[in-house]
């Protein structure tokens, strides 16, 4: 009633009213759009305001680094220190290393992960529920308490300096991966299974020719975090590998804090040309991201 | 039948000679292999470890080093580990931890045995400090490392201060660090201590936060000259001249705040070491290098260090790995360093020919390294470095926050002493005084 | 079990097994390496161990220690607590809104999504740097800002009362990656409830508030434990940036075990620290998890 009595187009044609409002709910969300911009450009002008700096610093001399009033341009940006980062160290090889520690890593959880959540998603059997939370449980185990047991164990398996130690623990699935894979797996219809099992397909031929396929968004979430996190992982390979030419990128940024000082304009330029991979592959993988997380929320 | 029998000796013999020579030519052959763990810096560049690994090889040629140079991250944990595990340890690394000791080979007799090689090469202090223990010598000394007060000679000629010299007090340092502080360029004229009971503490005269046989806090760290020397902290911060942790670490979170300000002409003082002298002296900075300063009637005492190079000795190889040691940690070893990177060896005979050696700032250096050090307190107390300090950092942190008035440093430290003796009493047990 | 075994027709029992079977790499995995490594901190809790040394049985010594006298136990635990208390609820709301800002269907999108997962992607050192730039009191961008409008920033890291919050902002800007779950939860709600809930006259507000929160609560319960999982292992910014300081203000806990199990040659109690840690990390996640019921609500 109030809101009624409060409406100028009171006494108007329907017509007119309805054009009128038509007009002015485009107006509004054209206004609403622009101001939608205006709030993302500014937060994101935030959120990037870190990165602008390392880049800033990248192609500093060194003592402008530390130069007062600082310059957010540089008055003669060094290009040449992208150059000498890469020089100075092997980084391309240690990408490289990276590289293929996630390919392995990747391998790894596509194998393991479908089919153990295949096991908690479609059959039942004596403990499931125990060991379904138990398994959630190990991602509350902070990784330092694993290092020095799993240390002496790869040492009495002669594993220490090769890469297995990184590699091995994708093959038994991750727990974050298997929840959201079970989780998926239980959005897909039950019927489908049925429906192969008649035309004569196995337990296994169903995983592999009917879920697998349908699970493409849940692996595509395997596919990109294994590669942010393995990509950064800095903690195992500091400790299980040994060799100046097998350590991964996060690892060789390290080289950059010497002893006595930082070579910051080059620390900062190897940073952001090592971070440049995974901002690639998730640029383009993001949609399929979205649906493959989206499980998250179905009742477990 | 004599001949005969001198024919058969013959055979005896040659065969004899023939199986000596297969089994030496076996030998020649198959190589030792040693391996060893090393880090990287600019001091000690790959290259220069590929090149030490290099030579040696070409004058061994039955001796194969396996080297792996580590990131220094890694290193403390790696060692750890593996020695902890009692296999898997190099033949020879880096032992600076004091827990590491007990695992290295004592070479006392092979260095005393060796004719190329004697302690009297290197310096005195340094031998002492680094490469003996509980009277055994345990390893070489690598390289040399001291703390000393750089200035920056532009700064100084500006302001229109006197350079110091090597008589100077603590408390000349915080008038002159006054006189050179200019708060419209962001300079400040010196840089505060990383840490206490480093060498200015000892110069003011506390020697250590507790007693002699790591019993008693009660008197030691809240004694007279304890109490002194934060209160010339607390001074140091009061004057304004100095910048503050958030000053310092703009960037550098392993203390390289005071050389990248040093280098950027912002810090007319500061209290480095000569990783940061070859650091400053590449950037092209005018500075000259004084001893940090002490009190008169006091011993001048140096903050100084080396790399502890040691053969493990669980060693398969412990002749084979002496070899080595020797050689990089000798004469040669450490010179290929000088000449490829920029090390400073602990043999004077070698570090004479140093590039820079001539020049002013070096001369200076070499005043430095004939202090007397502190290093003995250093390297044998982990629970001071751990635990104990630890426990009494919050009187640290309160001076330099501001948050304390002057007449409180003593109630601040003896607030401390309980803490600290708790510490104390549940390391020594564990890790030995 | 065996009873129930029994009690199973054979079609139960082929799947019980297909189960167990799809199951067997985690469980290897599982023994491997969350078993074995927990269980042998168990072991070492009760020893003093020096890491070079073999350990030595000191019975209940550690626990004793911890519970009665070790005030940096307590202040480490608060320290935690604190950031954990403080963080999270921030994370949570401001990542759902992010969420809901990149949910809106215009142009670009796609774009500002990757922007804002950018910090969520970039770990290591280079990371903490950039904030000790960021947050430096005299010349920091934030502070700089600040002064603009007159007002003067604190000492963020280096201030024992701000050392904790400037922590806690540190791990808000990682906030992309929980506002891309959110994302996934939000474009998992059907169109077709917001459509009825217009016809019925309910406006933005009360849409958000009848339809999208209840149908995103799982997706926020699920977010709830990730994170509060992952602020109780809070490390890196201590062990880099502030090194616990200053006055122990940002001592936290997994820093403390770093610090006794890797420097201070203390294995055994760093081992009882982190067990502790682990049941603390457990008590909570069941915690939430029990309150669940009452405000979780699944679609159907």
């Amino acid at each position: 009633m109030r809101t009624d009595l409060a409406r100028p187009e009171l006494g108007l044609t329907p017509a007119q009213q309805r054009r009128r409002s038509a007009a002015r709910r485009r107006a509004k969300r054209l206004i609403a759009h622009a101001f939608v911009y205006i709030v993302m450009t500014l937060l994101a002008f935030i959120f990037l305001l870190p990165i602008f700096w390392m880049v800033s610093t990248s192609l500093k001399l060194p003592q402008e680094i530390f130069a007062w009033p600082p310059d957010w341009i540089p008055a003669n940006p060094q290009w040449g220190n992208y150059e000498e980062a890469f020089t100075k160290y092997p980084l391309a090889r240690y990408m490289f290393n990276s590289a293929i520690l996630v390919v392995a890593n990747i391998v790894g959880g596509l194998v393991s992960v479908p089919v153990i959540a295949y096991g908690f998603a479609r059959f039942d059997f004596p403990f499931k529920h125990v060991l379904f939370l138990l398994m959630l449980s190990t991602m509350m185990v902070p990784g330092h308490i694993k290092l020095i047991p799993l240390f002496w164990l790869y040492q009495r398996l002669g594993l220490i300096d090769t890469c297995w130690p990184l590699i091995l623990p994708a093959f038994f699935g991750n727990p974050f991966f298997i929840f959201l894979m079970t989780q998926y797996m239980r959005t897909i219809p039950r019927e489908l299974d049925d429906a192969a099992r008649i035309d004569g397909a196995g337990s296994w031929g169903i995983l592999i020719r009917i879920l697998i396929p349908l699970c493409r968004p849940a692996l595509t979430v395997v596919v990109v975090f294994t590669f942010v996190w393995v990509w950064n992982d800095f903690l195992e390979p500091i400790i299980f590998l040994r060799d100046y030419d097998s350590f991964p990128i996060s690892v060789g940024l390290a080289f950059f804090q010497g002893r006595y000082s930082v070579e910051w304009n080059l620390f900062m330029g190897a940073t952001l040309v090592s971070i440049l991979p995974i901002l690639i592959v998730y640029f383009f993988a993001q949609r399929h991201l979205i649906g493959g997380l989206a499980s998250i929320g179905i009742k477990g | 039948m004599e001949y005969r029998s001198n024919r058969k000796l013959l055979v005896l013999f040659s065969l004899l000679a023939l199986l000596l020579l297969s089994v030496g030519g076996a030998a020649a052959q198959d190589p030792v292999t040693i391996t060893w763990w090393t880090l990287a810096s600019a001091e000690s560049p790959e290259p220069a470890i590929r090149a030490v690994v290099e030579a040696f090889e070409a004058e061994h040629p039955n001796i194969k080093v396996d080297v792996t140079i580590m990131a220094e991250s890694a290193y403390g944990d790696l060692m750890n580990t593996a020695l902890g595990a009692g296999e898997g340890a190099p033949d020879i690394a880096y032992f600076w931890e004091s827990p590491w000791l007990p695992h290295t080979l004592d070479i006392t007799d092979r260095l005393e045995a060796d004719p190329d090689l004697s302690r009297d090469d290197y310096f005195e202090e340094y031998f002492n400090n680094w490469a003996t223990w509980n009277d055994r010598v345990v390893g070489l000394p690598f390289t040399v490392g001291a703390n000393f007060v750089m200035y920056n000679k532009d700064v100084f000629d500006e302001a229109g201060v006197d350079y110091p010299t090597a008589d100077w007090t603590p408390w000349d340092y915080i008038e002159i660090a006054k006189a050179l502080t200019d708060p419209d360029k962001r300079r400040w004229g010196g840089d505060r201590p990383r840490g206490p009971f480093r060498a200015i503490w000892r110069n003011i005269g506390a020697t250590k936060p507790y007693s002699d046989d790591s019993a008693t806090v009660e008197g030691y760290f809240n004694g007279p000259d304890s109490v002194a020397a934060y209160t010339w902290l607390w001074d140091l911060v009061d004057s304004g001249a100095t910048p503050t942790p958030a000053d310092i670490e703009v960037l550098g979170t392993e203390g390289t705040g005071p050389v990248d300000l040093f280098i950027a002409g912002r810090l007319g003082m500061a209290t480095l070491n000569n990783g940061h002298m070859i650091t400053a002296a590449n950037a092209g900075v005018n500075f000259g290098v004084v001893p940090e300063p002490h009190v008169p009637g006091n011993e001048r005492y140096v903050h100084a260090w080396a790399l502890r190079a040691s053969i493990w000795a669980g060693t398969e190889h412990p002749d084979e790995a002496y070899e080595f040691l020797s050689f990089w940690a000798g004469p040669e070893g450490q010179r290929i360093n000088m000449e490829i990177g920029a090390l400073m060896p602990s043999l004077p005979a070698v570090l004479e020919d140093y590039p820079d050696a001539d020049s002013d700032y070096f001369q200076g250096f070499m005043g430095v390294l004939n202090g007397t050090q502190t290093a003995e307190w250093r390297a044998s107390h982990p629970c001071w470095r751990g635990a104990v300090i630890r426990a009494v950092s919050d009187a640290w942190d309160l001076i330099m926050l501001g948050e304390i008035e002057r007449d409180e440093v003593q109630a601040t430290l003896d607030a401390l002493v309980e803490p600290a003796q708790a510490a104390l009493d549940d390391c020594v047990p564990r890790l030995g005084g | 079990m065996l009873s129930h075994w029994r009690k199973m027709t054979t079609q139960e029992r082929r799947d019980a097994k297909t189960g167990y079977l799809a199951l067997s790499p985690w469980m290897l995995g599982f023994a491997v390496f969350y078993a074995f490594p927990i269980l042998a901190t168990f072991y070492f809790s009760f020893t003093q161990w020096t890491l070079v040394e073999p350990p030595v049985w000191i019975g209940l010594d550690n626990y004793i220690r911890m519970f009665t006298r070790d005030p940096l136990f307590v202040s480490s635990l608060k320290a935690t607590t604190l950031f954990v208390a403080l963080s999270l609820p921030l994370k949570l709301v401001l990542g759902l809104i992010l969420a809901l800002l990149l949910n809106l269907k215009i142009p670009g999108m796609n774009l500002y999504r990757t922007i804002f997962f950018v910090p969520a992607v970039i770990s290591g050192v280079a990371v903490s740097l950039m904030w000790i730039w960021f947050l430096q009191p005299d010349t920091g961008v934030v502070n700089t800002l600040l002064s603009y409008i007159g007002v003067q920033g604190p000492y963020w890291f280096w201030d024992r009362d701000w050392a904790l919050p400037s922590v806690a902002i540190m791990s808000i800007w990682k906030v992309g990656g929980a506002a891309i779950i959110y994302l996934a939860g939000l474009q998992n709600i059907p169109a077709h409830l917001y459509e009825a809930a217009k016809i019925d006259g309910a406006n933005q507000w009360r849409r958000f508030w009848r339809i999208t929160l209840p149908l995103l609560t799982p997706t926020l319960f699920f977010q709830l434990i990730i994170e509060l999982i992952d602020a109780f292992k809070i490390f890196t910014e201590a062990f880099v940036i502030t090194k616990g300081g200053p006055l122990k203000a940002t001592y936290f806990f997994l820093y403390y075990f770093y610090e006794e199990a890797f420097r201070n040659f203390n294995m055994g109690y760093a081992s009882a620290l982190a067990l502790f840690l682990l049941l603390v990390i457990m008590s909570a996640t069941v915690f939430v998890y029990r309150t669940s019921g009452r405000w979780v609500f699944y679609e159907n």
